[in-house]
């Protein structure tokens, strides 16, 4: 396959063609944060916090899903980037229930560590109803706290491409989104047991070992 | 739902035309009528959920006899719209997300039902009437 030649923050970089800007970056050691991508996976491009800006683009790009071309010119961290990721995490930590400031398990979860990273204080806006779901402990293998999903869907896909399963979609619709199984009941299901590969790659702390004292940070599968 | 329905099993593309199907059945799609569709269709009862309350017009409930759907998006709301919901709340003396009493009206408020050329537009079930003023609501909601 032929190769592509692009720019990225300044360096030159020498890509196959077909590779995405995320994997062009990440290849040539620059970091571009991600929520919802999962490797070797189809992007869904849902979380939005890849952006970039790439000269002569008239909107931000999401770099998980935009594919490299001859002759790009990317920048990663521009000020114009910044500022829609920041506002980014804004919204998502807005649709949370609550802060997390109390939260013993904050530290694992990547949006609280992209909020400190990028300086992101408590969201401005109000909603109209806050997005909240009791814990889930039924599980022996899964602990389900919703109402810290930011429904990024990669619960989803693991469930259905990684581990074969499929017993998680999302349903409702706009802001009462919802990850359910079956017809939207709790998860005590039969076909979900010891697995939890969802709770690998859940970004957040909605998807949890039951047993607290796991560290989570490491096995998180970027 | 065997005759009117294409047989293809295994297929995702039924899964849309069979939920319409019940739906005009029974006017709402109960928990078994997904069951027989998942099976049906071989998909995964949760996704057939999720894909049903994704559609405000697949209500998983049942609805009552005379559905009224106020559209709620802007250009409706700046011909006046929320006069019309003052209108049929008055009437019917309900407020929009519930039933009357004797189940003959129940009153939503949806997204953009494509009329906006006849805003401020209200669907009764299937019925469009649009160009409203609070006025034409008795006398539409009469004649129901």
């Amino acid at each position: 396959m032929a190769n592509v030649k692009l720019n990225i923050d300044g360096n030159k970089v020498k890509v196959r063609e077909g590779t995405t800007i995320l994997e062009a970056a990440e290849a040539n050691g620059i970091e571009i944060p991600t929520l919802c991508h999962i490797k070797e996976q189809s992007p869904t491009g849902a979380c939005r916090i890849c952006v970039v800006e790439v000269v002569g683009s008239r909107t931000l790009a999401g770099a998980c899903h935009t594919p490299v071309s001859e002759g790009m010119i990317v920048y990663t961290k521009s000020p114009k980037v910044v500022e829609a990721r920041k506002i980014i995490i804004e919204l998502m930590l807005t649709a949370h229930a609550g802060v997390c400031v109390n939260d013993p398990n904050a530290e694992n979860c990547l949006l609280h560590n992209l909020a400190s990273d990028y300086e992101v204080g408590a969201p401005r806006f109000n909603v109209r109803f806050p997005r909240y779901y009791p814990a889930e402990d039924m599980n022996r293998y899964v602990h389900r706290d919703l109402s810290k999903c930011i429904l990024c869907q990669r619960c989803v896909r693991a469930c259905a491409d990684i581990a074969g399963k499929n017993i998680l979609s999302i349903a409702y619709r706009g802001f009462r989104s919802k990850v359910v199984t079956g017809f939207d009941e709790p998860l005590d299901k039969e076909e979900c047991r010891n697995c939890g590969i969802c709770i690998q790659y859940c970004p957040t702390g909605a998807l949890s070992t039951p047993i607290k004292a796991q560290s989570k940070a490491e096995s998180i599968v970027q | 739902m065997s005759r009117e329905v294409p047989s293809i099993p295994n297929s995702r593309t039924q899964l849309l035309p069979l939920l319409k199907h019940e739906f005009k059945k029974d006017g709402f799609i109960s928990k078994e009528a997904m069951s027989a569709v998942a099976e049906r269709t071989g998909l995964p009862l949760n996704e057939v959920y999720g894909v049903t309350t994704f559609y405000s017009y697949l209500p998983v409930s049942k609805k009552s006899k005379n559905v009224i759907r106020v559209c709620r998006c802007l250009p409706c709301a700046l011909k006046g719209a929320l006069g019309i919901i003052e209108s049929i709340q008055k009437e019917l003396d309900i407020a929009p997300g519930e039933a009357t009493a004797d189940g003959k009206f129940s009153f939503e408020l949806i997204n953009c039902i494509g009329a906006c050329d006849q805003a401020p537009a209200i669907m009764i079930n299937d019925q469009l009437f649009g160009n409203l003023t609070p006025d034409r609501i008795t006398e539409i909601l009469k004649s129901y």
